[in-house]
């Protein structure tokens, strides 16, 4: 089988939705600069790309029609580049890498651009016109659950209190400042300028977040729960991409590796508690390597709420130590469908930078689902 | 000169921020300076606070948050270029003549010729803030003084001085009355004007005579408050409102100021034990709401809210004690019953009264040529409900001089002037005003200013029933004015509705609805439903609905223009009636929203019809159905109520092309006028259809009501009364590729309404407002 590789990754700053720097940028203008800044950085010659996969999970308004292949154009991509939107609402971008590999492996083309995109400020999460299907909601309910009471199962279900969920998100903030501080992120980051709007830094990211900064806050989903605004993935804007390529391609072409994809994996789960489905996909996903969670030595998991990351770590025994070690999307954001991109990405970055052997990216996904990626360094 | 296009306020703080915002209300753009702070950051800093602070300020001074951009914010080192383009700059600054004047220097050097700057002073003569500027500034200059809060208050007191220019200050009263709203009162130019001169006087009467009279705080609001036409506060109540604080200062400047045999004097002392209370107040942080407490105050025991009242002769809070004064009562029966009572309450009254009134009469000429003027600037400034010589005439203008007399008591000349008269007097359809000289003069009707009184003197109805009545008001115009308490809608006001859709059989062309009162309507009568309900007469309660959607489907589809003039509340029911008219002209303090769920009912006049279709058919709302709808369903299942006439637009109450009236006394006017307008080529509208998603909206609608009651955010039963707003919005049982018609709609409101009305807590919230007055949540 044809040996798959991520060979650069490059995301836009991330900013709260509304009130952030991003909100008045278009989505697709966003991401086509993420894009474009990707195949300069990566130097893979245009002309080879197969496909512009984009992962979104609300495809309309300024992300709707086929938003990949307008990002082809206004990325300036030779027209020959096909382009292809995908939907799983916020494994999107993952599922964009995943649909490279496996074409890549059966030998239907040999780089691809995976990215994501998500304005959030700009379509509303659920959409302008959501339209439930009344029968499946009379009958089983769980299918449109809201994800903030997903998290208030789970922290139910396993018992995790809202001091433990706290903790988690003060430690992502914390480690998120530092990375910022320090420059680790500079590098994956895009500058996006649109008229007179310049970004380049994240800005979601609140350095010096206390417990007692959190322990005030209200409930955000139910009244008598324990999940809040600050043990939550803020609201987000951003776009992510990766470069995604046979081994052999990037051998050829003097690209720089930085991991092979060793195996990948989707399942699905009950959807009031999707939290937790990370832990089917990364079963599926280490049993498909020959591996084991102790085999890890860097960790992705993205973090949609606290209380879903504490579950899937108690239910995998994942350590918080190896994971999200630049920080993750408590801290970070989440603009939905440019998450996926952004943790392999970052996995497969991180594999590099810390000379680490083997990587897990894992996510969860709203109406039940998980996913994830292993990857190797190469 | 020529119209006022912009204009500055100079001041920040609390008055001038006001003011700004309420220009900027009026839409006219405007220029906000104060000074430079030592060490400030942003060097305005004064002005950009003021305005955030605006924002979040209720009562809102902004009418609209959207207004605050009209608001070009500065300091006066900077930004005095700002105001080269502005017609009118208004002073706002501190109370210090050297420091204004210096103000209106540099101000000389870049404001253009002929602008107009005038001072928001409430103490300082025209003639010490004109000394030395020279003829050409004097002759630019006025003052406009305002009430606090200048959105709210609508007495504008304006003073000429000797070499002010004709034409600037009339432009300047225009502006105030079309563009402000305001009642504009010409004064003189003498101390406190007329507002401050009598209210100072008033306030320190009634404190006073309460302490030395005997009667507790509780006693003295419950006669110096509602029996006496004043806001229900009362005067130690009101104290509390605008800060005990501010007492001593202001009756220290105007000592300083009014004529040393003002009886002003003879009531300020400071050594009276009532002072040193106050006094002892203030030094300890109780100076009212804004404080620890006041005259009243709220606390905690035993982990109880309580009410107390201070003991003017401890000092000490007790427990609040309802007022039980049989004068009270009494007042009823009319202001004489009041002050003849013979208990406490009663000589109160009459304390208080007979020197408030006999001080006004003898403030005439001095203060004004006018009574009518010092009648409107007590009623508009200090919003008492009688000015001081209505309230003579309620009392017999001989009846209080021979009391006054009969004490040995000096009686006022103008008093004695009015004996055997009256100072208002109605003749012949005309209205007459008593004049200093003892003759009558007639009261004018301005074309475009007048009220439904003024277009009913010496008339009779069209038609009339107990709670609503069809005027007359000229060039084949009808009026539908509601009467009912409060103006609440029943089945005469319906009755009177469908007469009012076929005025056009009597020779009448178009129609306006509205009235003089506070408020345009607060609804349909629940306590109508309550009472059906109770007896399970549903059939009747169903033919009450039915028969109002018909009328209002009668009223929509009258072969005339109908034009809807809101003012005060339109709620319910009220709102219905103007959501039927083909065009809205509404004050801009109106109130407006589909209020319903609150008693767990919805609109079934066609409210919930007619919000659906005006966000359908909202152009600048794109994206398919469901944004419109959600805007409608967030308006009715939340009772979203307007607070003010722009708001009512973003809510698509009020359409493209409906109205706004700043000024109360032209909202009749103003809607008589869009009415004729119309007539001309006026088609009724076509009946309506619209796509609707149908049962996937309504649970949309449902999902989100469910979580708001997950977060606390709305009740188990607000999620039940919301489920049948959502299906009345979504087009009930329909799909999207189908057209749902007007009468559908109307069918679905009528079911989902008695669906409702059968309920136990619709019942329990029913019955909760009527003798609560405010919703339950259950």
């Amino acid at each position: 089988m044809t040996n798959v590789v991520i060979a650069g990754y490059q995301r836009s700053p991330f900013t709260f939705a509304y009130k952030g720097a991003l909100a008045k940028v278009r989505p697709d203008e966003m991401t086509a600069q993420v894009v474009k800044a990707l195949v300069a950085k990566t130097g893979v010659e245009a002309a080879d790309l197969e496909d512009l996969i984009v992962g979104c999970a609300f495809p309309e308004g300024e992300q709707g029609l086929n938003v990949a292949r307008l990002i082809a154009f206004l990325a300036e991509l030779p027209q020959t580049i096909a382009g292809t939107t995908v939907n799983r609402f916020c494994g999107s971008s993952m599922t964009s890498i995943h649909m490279a590999a496996g074409a890549i492996a059966m030998g239907a083309g040999r780089a691809f651009i995976c990215a994501g995109i998500e304005s959030m400020s700009r379509v509303p999460m659920a959409g302008f016109n959501p339209a439930p299907h009344p029968g499946l909601y009379q009958r089983y309910p769980e299918a449109y659950v809201g994800m903030g009471i997903t998290a208030e199962n789970l922290a139910k279900k396993y018992d995790i209190s809202r001091a433990d969920q706290e903790a988690v998100a003060v430690e992502s903030h914390a480690r998120a400042a530092k990375a910022q501080a320090e420059g680790k992120l500079s590098d994956e980051i895009v500058p996006i300028v649109d008229g007179n709007i310049r970004v380049e830094q994240d800005g979601c990211i609140r350095p010096g977040t206390t417990g007692d900064d959190l322990s005030g806050l209200k409930p955000a989903f139910d009244q008598a729960g324990s999940v809040t605004a600050g043990t939550s993935s803020p609201l987000t804007d951003g776009a992510s991409a990766v470069l995604v390529c046979s081994e052999e391609y990037a051998d050829a072409h003097g690209l720089e590796k930085l991991a092979r994809i060793r195996s990948v994996a989707v399942a699905g789960c009950a959807p009031e508690i999707m939290g937790i489905g990370p832990v089917p996909a990364t079963e599926k996903a280490l049993k498909r390597a020959g591996l084991t969670v102790a085999d890890l030595d860097i960790i992705e998991l993205n973090e949609a709420f606290s209380a879903q990351a504490l579950a899937v770590m108690k239910e995998t025994g994942i350590t918080f130590d190896n994971t999200n070690i630049d920080g993750g999307a408590l801290a970070l954001g989440h603009p939905l469908g440019a998450t996926g991109a952004r943790i392999t990405g970052k996995a497969a970055a991180l594999l590099k930078r810390e000379g680490k052997g083997l990587a897990l990216a894992t996510q969860c996904i709203g109406g039940g689902q998980g996913i994830a990626t292993v990857l190797e360094a190469c | 000169m020529a119209e006022i296009r912009k204009v500055a306020v100079i001041g920040a703080g609390v008055m001038g921020a006001g003011i700004a915002a309420h220009i900027a209300n009026a839409g006219v753009p405007v220029v906000l300076l104060d000074i430079v702070p030592k060490g400030a950051n942003d060097r305005s800093t004064i002005a950009n606070g003021a305005v955030a602070r605006m924002l979040k300020t209720n009562p809102a001074p902004f009418m609209h948050k959207r207004n605050a951009r009209l608001i070009e914010t500065g300091n006066l080192e900077d930004d005095l270029g700002a105001l080269s383009d502005c017609d009118w700059i208004c002073e706002a600054i501190i109370e210090n003549p050297q420091i204004k004047r210096d103000l209106y220097a540099r101000l000389n050097e870049v404001r253009k010729p002929g602008s107009v700057v005038t001072s928001n002073t409430s103490t300082i003569p025209l003639n010490v803030l004109t000394d030395g500027l020279g003829d050409a500034f004097a002759g630019d200059f006025a003052i406009t003084h305002f009430f606090n809060p200048p959105r709210y208050m609508r007495l504008l007191e304006v003073v000429k001085g000797a070499h002010t220019r004709d034409d600037a200050f009339d432009a300047l009263k225009r502006f105030g009355d079309e563009k402000l709203g305001k009642e504009v009162v010409d004064c003189k130019d003498t101390p406190g004007f007329i507002g401050n001169r009598i209210g100072i006087f008033w306030s320190t009467v009634a404190t006073r005579s309460a302490y030395d009279l005997g009667l507790t705080v509780e006693e003295a609001d419950s006669i110096v408050g509602r029996p006496t036409g004043v806001p229900k506060t009362g005067i130690f109540g009101l104290g509390d409102l605008t800060g005990i604080d501010l007492g001593p200062h202001v009756i220290a400047s105007m000592i300083d100021l009014v004529p040393a045999n003002d009886p002003l004097r003879d009531f300020v002392d400071a050594e009276h034990p009532l002072t040193r209370l106050t006094q002892k107040m203030i030094a300890d942080g109780y100076t009212g709401r804004k404080g620890k407490g006041g005259f009243y105050r709220r606390t905690k025991i035993d982990g109880q809210t309580v009410k107390q009242a201070i003991d003017l002769k401890t000092g000490e809070y007790r427990a609040e004690q309802r007022s039980t004064l049989e004068s009270a009562r009494a007042a009823r029966k009319g202001l004489r019953a009041l002050v003849e009572h013979p208990d406490k309450g009663g000589q109160y009254a009459w304390t208080v009264l007979s020197h408030v009134l006999s001080y006004s009469a003898d403030l005439v000429p001095e203060i004004s040529d006018d009574i009518r003027g010092v009648d409107l600037a007590m009623k508009t400034g200090y919003a008492w409900k009688w000015g001081p010589f209505e309230m003579i005439d309620m009392l017999g203008a001989d009846w209080l001089a021979d009391k006054l007399a009969a004490e040995g008591r000096p009686v006022p000349a103008l008093l004695e002037a009015a004996r055997g008269k009256t100072f208002y007097r109605q003749e012949g359809g005309k209205a007459y005003i008593l004049t200093t000289s003892g003759d009558y003069a007639e009261i004018p009707v301005a074309q475009d200013a007048w009220t439904l009184a003024d277009k009913k003197r010496g008339k009779e109805p069209v038609k009339s029933n107990a709670s609503a009545s069809l005027w007359d008001v000229g060039d084949g115009v009808a009026c539908l004015e509601f009467h009912s308490k409060m103006n609440s809608l029943d089945e005469n006001s319906i009755a009177m509705i469908v007469a009012a859709a076929k005025i056009d059989k009597l020779g009448f062309k178009a129609l306006i609805i509205g009235s003089d009162a506070d408020n345009f309507s607060v609804g349909a009568n629940v306590g109508v439903a309550l009472f059906g309900a109770n007896a399970a007469m549903w059939p009747v309660i169903e033919n009450g609905v039915a028969s109002g959607q018909k009328a209002m489907q009668g009223l929509k589809n009258a072969p005339f223009p109908v034009v809807a003039a809101p003012a005060g509340m339109a709620l319910g029911g009220g709102c219905e009636v103007c959501l039927h008219s083909d065009a809205i002209q509404a004050h801009a303090e109106s109130y407006m929203g589909l209020v319903e769920v609150g008693v767990g009912l919805l609109p079934g006049w066609g409210g919930c019809k007619e919000l659906t279709i005006r966000n359908i058919a909202n152009k600048r709302r794109p994206q398919g159905p469901m944004p419109a709808l959600s805007a409608a369903f967030e308006a009715i299942s939340t009772a979203k109520v307007a607070t003010s006439a722009q708001e009512a637009r973003d809510m698509q109450i009020l359409r493209e092309g409906d109205g706004i009236s700043m000024n109360r006394n032209r909202v009749l006017a103003d809607a008589k006028k869009k009415a004729l307008s119309m007539v001309e080529g006026y088609a009724k509208p076509e009946p309506i259809e619209v796509n609707l998603p149908g049962p996937t909206a309504a649970t949309a609608f449902q999902m989100a009501v469910e979580g708001f009651a997950q977060q606390g955010k709305a009740t188990p039963y607000d999620v039940e009364v919301a489920a049948q707003v959502g299906r009345v919005l979504s087009g009930g049982d329909t799909d999207i590729t189908e057209v749902v018609t007007e009468k559908q709609l109307l069918a679905l409101e009528l079911e989902g309404f008695m669906h409702l009305i059968r309920q136990e807590k619709t019942l329990q919230r029913i019955e909760h407002m009527l003798t609560k007055g405010r919703p339950l949540r259950n």
